[in-house]
């Protein structure tokens, strides 16, 4: 406790609870969140200057605080940054804050960081990442939600709920940017053991300190180029579908011979657009409806363009995309692969003899010059001449 | 002697004299950009510039007119028309051989082609069951493939000369977006699957990611560490007007966010209007990047710094591809339709294909700003 008095609480919002770094940035998220005019999105400065200005401007009657929690969603009560919470609530959201450090709350939502439509994030603070305001005895997990009540030192029972393999991550909220990240390695490489649900630490481990997932991410990942940390890492994930069994010994060239591959893909490829899922609306963030410009169906605009008449035309032999691809079981069908496969140029002996200064005159339609350089090295040096 | 260099102001100007007349609607070069000459009949799917290997700077690009085209950049921002080829099929994507004398193309007629550009030859090397969205040149210490992957679910790994992959891998769905630094290899799917390869030695999954992001997979593109210089995370990107930035191992969990991004402020009524974020390119030399959108702009953001540096005014169609030259003093982007609002918001008298060409070095310096 000796330390409370050095350690400054972040301004936070009273509206939201949600805590800032700077009051400046506090100021703008109040403006942009909680004392904008929903009518001609002008930022007021005060909730009862938000109340006026509507009655007055627009003659519309404003009786909370948009994006407020219940009860805190007063206009009357003038708020500005920290200035204006009432006293009461100060005390108890830093009673809250010395019991649950670690803590953030109001995690970060990135949905609803700002009222700008195009943004990135706030840097993620290092006080927030690591160290907790202030000493606690709370273990475990931390927990987002914001309003806790005071928690029994040692441990948390109540609102814990069960921890699969993603740790501690089971109760964060579904989308803190940050947080992404861990929701991102999931199972497979995990080196910690899943931690029965009722676990409760009896001597505070480090854990605090960390508050998400650091054992994870640090012990057992080995670092991107590395291979032999890429060996060990694909035969701890075991990933069941993305077929080991697949791979042969690279440099070799042991290919999957045509006809399996093509099997394989062709039934994965029936299965494909037929009955596309539908794209799901966004969801509305900041109080603006949104409208996704995308097409319905889930499919990529490239697919859904490339199964036009306009140019399924263009390509002899080949099906509509909608229809899924022809099954095909033997091999590619003549009258799409193997034509066109360059039989007639005997491979490597034909691409090097092309590649020596072969120099094909009358090139192509609309550029009649053809590729700079007319010998065997590529030096474009008859540049602007004629053009 | 540069003249896409940053004090450059006859880069500005000589855009400003139409050459053609091609005045037709207002918007379609918001940012009076140079204009590339002889822009494809159809959208532009994709947009290559040579490597730094080469003496100068050619651009490719792909389009759905079946055609990949080559230009010739200068430093004044001249183009000149140099080549093309044509598939049987639209074309999805391109890329270079890293001496910078061969162009790989992947079509909609399900063939990849190298385009040797010394003999102007172009030969079929790869074939799937289905359109091929992306294909990469992998140039390794122990082999060199070329990498395509298609909507029939695999993932095929070529050595250019046999008519066979020498390694398939499949995919959980079909691929929509891929990219490949090596050694490391990023696969974005439909159904919002993420895969990492790592292609040293033997290519295998590194990993299996789940999305960050809730929507489907659109652009996905990889970064280097600006220490070491090696891949270490990429920036994916959505339909839903977002990027991911996401390392591979982050050293904090806080290290991944999400941004979001070619979205209408909402102003008309209170609707916010959220597009797709078309194609993302690295800055070669400051590591920030640009992201293209439906919405017909290009921005530019700094993911250290976590902000944005700048963002074009709206074009009259959407941005559909981009891609910063080697030295990084060129930014090239494509004004085509994307099919974002089918087909009937297709108007082809109006919706002329455009590639624009942008001195950009100094737009893309980090941010100086603490934050």
């Amino acid at each position: 406790m000796g330390r409370k008095k050095k350690k400054q609480l972040k301004p936070w919002c009273w509206y939201c609870n949600r805590e800032f770094d700077d009051e400046k940035i506090l100021i703008q998220h109040q403006k942009a969140k909680h004392f904008k005019c929903h009518i001609c999105h002008k930022k007021l400065y005060t909730g009862p200057g938000l109340s006026i200005h509507c009655m007055q401007v627009h003659k519309d009657k404003v009786d909370k605080v948009p994006n407020a929690l219940p009860g805190r969603n007063n206009t009357e009560i003038e708020i500005y940054g920290m200035e204006g919470i009432p006293e009461q609530d100060l005390k108890e959201h830093e009673k809250q804050k010395a019991n649950k450090s670690g803590t953030k709350s109001g995690a970060q939502d990135d949905d609803d960081d700002d009222d700008d439509s195009n943004g990135l994030p706030p840097m993620p603070n290092q006080f927030m990442n690591g160290m907790p305001p202030m000493p606690t005895s709370v273990p475990g997990p931390y927990m987002p939600q914001p309003p806790m009540p005071p928690l029994p030192p040692g441990g948390m029972m109540g609102p814990m709920r069960p921890m699969g393999p993603m740790g501690p991550m089971g109760p964060m909220p579904p989308m803190g940017p940050g947080q992404m990240g861990h929701m991102g390695m999931p199972g497979p490489n995990m080196s910690m053991p899943p931690r029965p649900p009722n676990f409760m630490p009896g001597v505070p481990p480090p854990m605090p300190h960390k508050p998400a997932m650091p054992p994870q991410s640090t012990a057992a990942k080995p670092l991107f180029p590395s291979a032999a940390a890429a060996i060990q890492s694909t035969e701890v994930s075991g990933s069941p579908k993305m077929s080991t069994s697949m791979k042969p010994t690279f440099p070799a060239a042991a290919a999957i011979t045509t006809a399996s591959s093509s099997t394989a893909s062709s039934i994965s490829a029936n299965a494909t657009i037929t009955g596309a899922p539908v794209i799901k609306k966004p969801e509305s963030s900041s109080g603006l409806t949104s409208k996704l410009m995308h097409p319905d169906e889930d499919i990529s605009l490239e697919e859904k363009r490339a199964s036009l008449p306009k140019y399924q035309s263009l390509i002899p032999g080949k099906n509509t995309i909608q229809q899924g691809m022809p099954p095909v079981s033997r091999g590619p069908p003549p009258s799409q692969g193997n034509p066109r496969m360059r039989p007639p140029v005997p491979p490597p002996q034909g691409m090097m003899a092309m590649a020596q200064g072969m120099n094909m005159q009358g090139g192509p339609p609309m550029y009649n010059m053809p590729y700079p350089g007319s010998g065997s090295n590529f030096r474009p040096q008859q540049g602007g001449g004629r053009y | 002697m540069s003249l896409f260099g940053a004090t450059s102001n006859t880069f500005g100007s000589a855009s400003n004299s139409s050459l053609f007349g091609q005045a037709a609607s207002t918007n379609y070069n918001a940012m009076k950009d140079i204009e590339v000459n002889s822009p494809p009949d159809d959208s532009v799917s994709c947009l290559k510039f040579s490597p730094g290997i080469l003496p100068s700077t050619f651009l490719i690009a792909g389009s759905w007119d079946n055609n990949v085209r080559c230009w010739e950049v200068q430093q004044s921002g001249q183009t000149i028309p140099k080549a093309q080829q044509t598939h049987t099929g639209p074309i999805l994507d391109v890329d270079w051989s890293d001496d910078g004398t061969k162009v790989f193309t992947a079509s909609c007629d399900k063939t990849a082609k190298v385009w040797d550009l010394n003999s102007n030859q172009a030969i079929q090397i790869a074939q799937h069951d289905a359109p091929i969205k992306t294909i990469h040149w992998v140039k390794a210490p122990n082999y060199s493939c070329v990498i395509t992957s298609s909507w029939d679910k695999t993932l095929k790994f070529w050595d250019t000369r046999t008519q066979n992959p020498i390694l398939t891998i499949n995919l959980p769905e079909r691929c929509y977006c891929a990219d490949v630094l090596y050694p490391m290899a990023v696969v974005g799917t439909a159904s919002r699957a993420l895969l990492i390869y790592q292609l040293e030695n033997q290519p295998s999954e590194f990993r299996k990611f789940e999305s960050p992001l809730k929507y489907q997979h659109r652009c996905v593109s990889v970064f280097n560490d600006r220490k070491t210089n090696s891949p270490t995370g990429f920036a994916l990107g959505s339909i839903e007007g977002r990027v991911a930035i996401h390392y591979v191992n982050p050293q904090n969990p806080k290290d991944n966010f999400t941004f979001k991004c070619h979205r209408s402020n909402g102003t008309s009524g209170g609707m916010q209007d959220i597009y797709a974020v078309n194609d993302i390119a690295f800055h070669p030399v400051h590591g920030t990047l640009a992201t293209v959108g439906s919405d017909g702009r290009f921005s530019f953001w700094d993911k250290d710094a976590r902000t944005k540096l700048k963002t074009s005014e709206q074009f009259d169609q959407p941005l559909t591809a981009c891609d910063f030259n080697a030295q990084g003093n060129i930014f090239a982007y494509a004004s085509s339709y994307d099919w974002s609002k089918g087909h009937e918001g297709f108007d082809p008298q109006k919706m002329k294909p455009h590639i624009f060409l942008r001195s950009c070095f100094d737009e893309l310096k980090p941010s100086s700003k603490k934050s």
